[in-house]
């Protein structure tokens, strides 16, 4: 096996039954992804008291964000630490992931243990535990960082995010030969090199799909969140749930709407980017795997 | 020349991290669960310690609730695992390379909406008076009457814990794709036995990973099934959090997350000898086929997920 | 059971390195009793110095941090305010008076908050254990516009914690395409959803109306402790009214309403006047104020122990019991904010539907006000039991 391989288009020309029904069924489940998205979408352009029922077009949703900066502030609350928390939880979980992919031995039983034990454990349990926890780091020992919104928000939302990472970068290198690293060893590459140059390409699409979803998780945490967070640092959710009490405006809708609109334009910049790099993330771990 | 001590190393930080934001203080609410609720204002006491919480969680309405509860947690996984399995691999397989990026970004991008926002989404369309119902009344159906049913519940479940399926999935997939596929195709094996005997095993870790990460937490949830299902939602973990919550006994409430935790992994370990004894005649065929690869995936597998 | 003595030698623990070590052993030991082995509120017993007022009436602070349900305040008020006198206001919000309290607890006097938002039934016990800091009335001189139909009600007789925020009673909507005759009390309530409206009827989700629903159809006091009564309660919940229930739902204004979900709805008043005014078809939906008796519970303004900024929030509070504020933020959250000859302004102003803000004091008189007590917990039990019942 060589460390370059390019992938061979091998799978050309005459388009199967079974790949027409994958792209249907693919396409299909895409759309049930974003079925609400759109009336979403639709809703923030509603000019009425209540966001679930439509009275007439106009733009006031937008103007409401303006407006209202205890919404901005709940949004930018929310995007900071589930980008925070995701790094966090992606790094952990990384390398986590590699170690027990590749140093296997009876603590990886342990610590498999301990990554059920958090994804079993109720949010509920997380949220009371971790309150008087925060404020016995920040203001018994004198740890001010933990006095911080974002910092205990991250804390509490990586926990999950920790474990769901490990899981995906052991899934990915497990069973997968450690062939590849044992030749770089062989070729005199530190372990350092190693690592970088041949064990973390491999793990790469695992990385950035728990990168996602940790985000995602944390974009989406309530219970805990709203135990933790301090004064002036309500996430989003907590804001929307809360918000129940007196019936949720379209400005809610519109809050969505400029955050889809600004994650898709994100995601077409680094696209484009990568385009013009030549190459995605997945292809040149795949190159590097030579798999 | 390679040195055991820094691998085993890259896991300590993940070690430390949990060790002192998780094991610590919620070991401390463990040890509430041994207390008692001293008075309607006070939310647990440890001077006297029993077992007597216990003693106290396992009613009828805790086994009639968890029934409700691994209805759901088994269809939804299942659903999910049907519904994710030839997404992750359409989009791992079929999709060209340069755009598998952009899709699974695109599985994730709905959710970066609110749950609550998504699930009024929902509303709006699955309602009596709604846009689905409208338009299947245009063409002669009765009014759409799904809400608040197990169907409802199912749907809510399935959309929110999808993404946690199909990205394992895909990882996994992705993984797998490449020469040994090739090879089985040249030697003239279908694509269907290529997928059963070749794909499927080869992925297993990803699929074990979708299925904890799907059925373990959708266990201890109450709140996703119950915004679309309503009173058919009902989940064993608004007993934890109402004891928690709007009870104030958390001598008891930990005493019910610690039952639980203990249900939940027992469970999991039943499904996965259930699914281990059932899968072992295919091991042992695809093990004469293609020598020791499967094997290795699907040891630790197993492990896993019985620890 | 209680933390304080190592709680006081916080202050000097930069002396000795070794004090602090073995302070910090014995903190952790008796991390659980801060938070909560002495109690969710007990903890903050030893406060009884926090409680004298702090504000005298000096320059106002900088900052204003209120801590209350999201979107319950009208934002032209709270930017009125900001432009006026200064301070500028951050919102946070809470779910729960549950999780309120816990944070407050946990915070243990350092929770930046100014402002809160309790409920009624949370306050008393608030105010004990010295989560609350007394109310310099000389800086809210707006109380007199207060109605004192709302000032002094059980949880605070002479209001010394607490000032009405807002509002509400419980009662019921009705789909009248599917109830063709009409609801008059909770016991009509109950025999819809037995009959035509079965599988359709939601009820509040919390474990007080919901147990209260039996109670006040059946004349019982809605804080009864007495086991009989609790039992007759469960045996009706569970056994007869569980199977007709579709969802436990506290917002029904908010979608079930406007989207025709349900056919009955036990719902507060100002949410069920925000789902008919919103509903494509407000006259298919008809409210019914629960009788014979029903609750009236109130989210109060109060300012918390410790809190930073005590005269801006004072100023606050006054600022909002004025009563073209009061109006404003009336119209905005759809709850009577307990001003006094409210109900003339707010027909002058046009604003739809008051029948469900305002309430005669004859229907006044048959509401009753919530506690907690020792019964809280099998109320808890009877929700959770009514709930397994009603999924099954």
């Amino acid at each position: 096996m060589s460390l370059r391989q390019a992938e061979r288009p091998a799978r050309r020309a005459r388009p199967a039954w079974s790949d027409v029904a994958f792209n249907i069924w693919g396409i299909l489940v895409l759309l049930f992804l974003f079925a609400p998205i759109l009336v979403i979408i639709a809703s923030s352009f509603n000019v009425g008291r209540l966001l679930v029922s439509w009275d007439q077009f106009g733009f006031d949703s937008f103007l409401a964000l303006l407006a209202k900066p205890a919404l901005r502030d709940a949004v930018w609350i929310s995007v900071q630490t589930g980008f925070i928390a995701a790094l966090v939880a992606t790094l952990l979980g990384t390398l986590a992931g590699i170690a027990m992919a590749r140093h296997a031995g009876k603590w990886v039983w342990w610590f498999l243990g301990l990554l059920l034990l958090v994804s079993v454990t109720p949010e509920i349990v997380d949220a009371v535990a971790l309150l008087p926890w925060m404020v016995f780091l920040g203001q018994d020992l004198g740890m001010s960082i933990f006095n911080d919104g974002i910092v205990r928000l991250v804390v509490g939302h990586s926990l999950f995010s920790v474990a769901v990472v490990s899981y995906l970068v052991r899934a990915r290198l497990v069973g997968q030969e450690a062939k590849l690293e044992e030749a770089s060893a062989d070729l005199y590459a530190t372990p350092a090199r190693t690592f970088r140059k041949v064990t973390l390409p491999l793990a790469m699409p695992a990385v950035l799909a728990g990168f996602l979803l940790s985000f995602t998780l944390s974009l989406d945490n309530t219970v805990i969140a709203a135990f933790v967070s301090v004064s002036g640092s309500t996430p989003w959710p907590v804001y929307v749930l809360s918000a129940l009490r007196s019936g949720l405006r379209p400005e809610i809708a519109a809050v969505s709407t400029v955050m889809l609109v600004l994650t898709l334009v994100a995601l077409g910049l680094v696209a484009l980017v990568l385009r013009r790099a030549g190459d995605s993330a997945a292809d040149i771990a795949r190159t590097m795997a030579g798999s | 020349m390679r040195r055991r001590l820094p691998g085993f190393l890259l896991a300590a930080p993940a070690w430390a991290w949990l060790t002192i934001f998780f094991i610590a203080p919620v070991a401390m609410v463990v040890w509430f669960s041994f207390g008692y609720k001293p008075s309607i204002f006070a939310t647990q006491a440890t001077d006297k310690l029993s077992f007597d919480r216990y003693a106290e969680v396992l009613t009828p309405t805790f086994f009639a609730t968890f029934q409700n509860t691994l209805w759901v947690g088994v269809v939804g996984t299942v659903l999910c695992f049907l519904i994710g399995l030839p997404v992750a691999y359409w989009m791992a397989v079929k999709a060209p390379p340069s755009k598998r990026g952009l899709l699974v970004a695109l599985v994730m991008v709905p959710f970066w909406t609110n749950f609550l926002v998504r699930t009024i989404g929902w509303q709006v369309i699955l309602a009596p008076e709604g846009v689905l119902s409208t338009m299947l009344q245009g063409v002669g159906f009765e009014p759409l009457a799904i809400l608040n049913t197990r169907g409802a519940v199912l749907i809510g479940v399935v959309y929110n814990y999808l993404p946690l399926m199909i990205l394992p999935l895909f990882v996994a997939f992705d993984r797998v794709n490449g020469p040994l596929r090739e090879a089985s195709k040249d030697l003239g094996a279908g694509k269907l036995t290529t997928f059963f005997r070749i794909t499927l095993p080869l992925a297993q870790p990803g699929i074990v990973a979708g299925v904890l990460l799907v059925f373990i937490p959708l266990m201890g949830d109450y709140i996703t099934a119950t915004v679309l299902g309503g009173a058919k939602g009902n989940m064993v973990g608004q007993l934890v959090a109402s004891q928690f919550q709007t009870a104030q006994n958390w001598a008891l409430g930990s005493a019910m997350a610690v039952v639980l935790i203990f249900v939940i992994l027992l469970t999991a370990a039943a499904g996965a000898i259930l699914v281990w004894l059932v899968s072992w005649p295919f091991r042992a065929r695809n093990r004469l086929v293609i020598g020791t690869a499967p094997a290795a995936a699907s040891v630790p597998v197993r492990e896993e997920v019985a620890a | 059971m209680s933390p304080e003595p190592e709680i006081r030698i916080l202050a000097p623990a930069g002396a000795a390195k070794t004090i602090r070590r073995e302070l910090s052993r014995r903190r952790f030991l008796s991390f659980a009793a801060a938070a909560g082995s002495a109690g969710l509120l007990a903890a903050c017993a030893p406060s009884g110095t926090q409680n004298a007022a702090q504000a005298s009436g000096g320059a106002l602070e900088d900052r204003l941090s209120i801590y209350t349900w999201g979107d319950y305040d009208a934002p032209d008020v709270l930017d009125a305010f900001t432009a006026e006198l200064g301070p500028k206001i951050s919102l946070s919000a809470f779910n729960s008076n549950e999780e309120m309290v816990a944070k407050l607890v946990g915070a243990r006097g350092t929770s930046g908050y100014d402002i809160v938002v309790p409920t009624g039934t949370f306050v008393a016990q608030m105010a004990e254990h010295g989560l609350l800091a007394k109310l310099n009335h000389d800086l809210i001189p707006n109380l007199q516009h207060v109605d004192p139909e709302f000032l002094g009600r059980a949880w605070d007789p002479d209001n010394e914690y607490s000032i009405c925020k807002a509002w509400g009673t419980t009662g019921f909507v009705y789909d009248t395409t599917v109830i063709d005759r009409e609801l008059k009390d909770w016991n009509d309530f109950i025999d819809a959803a037995k009959n035509e409206a079965s599988g359709k009827t939601s009820l509040l989700d919390d474990p007080a109306e919901l147990t209260g629903l039996y109670f006040w159809s059946n004349g019982i006091p809605w804080n009864t402790t007495d086991e009989a009564d609790l039992a007759a309660a469960e045996a009706f919940l569970v056994e007869e009214l569980a199977p007709h229930i579709s969802a436990f739902d506290s917002y029904p204004g908010g979608s079930a309403i406007p989207q025709a979900t349900q056919a009955l709805m036990q719902s507060y008043n100002g949410d069920a006047r925000l789902g008919m005014l919103e509903s494509p078809d407000p006259e298919r939906w008809k409210f019914v104020l629960g009788s014979p008796s029903t609750e009236l519970w109130m989210d109060n303004w109060a300012i918390p122990a410790g809190a930073p900024h005590p005269e801006a929030a004072h100023a606050f509070i006054d600022y909002v019991l004025a009563p073209e504020n009061a109006i404003s933020e009336l119209d905005y959250i759809g709850y009577h904010t307990g001003a006094k000859d409210i109900e003339q302004v707010a027909a002058d102003a046009g604003l739809p539907m008051l029948d469900l803000v305002f309430y005669s004091p004859e229907q006044l008189a048959t509401m009753q006000e919530g506690e907690l007590t020792e019964a809280q917990e099998r109320i808890v039990q009877i929700w959770n039991k009514t709930k397994a019942a009603a999924g099954a």
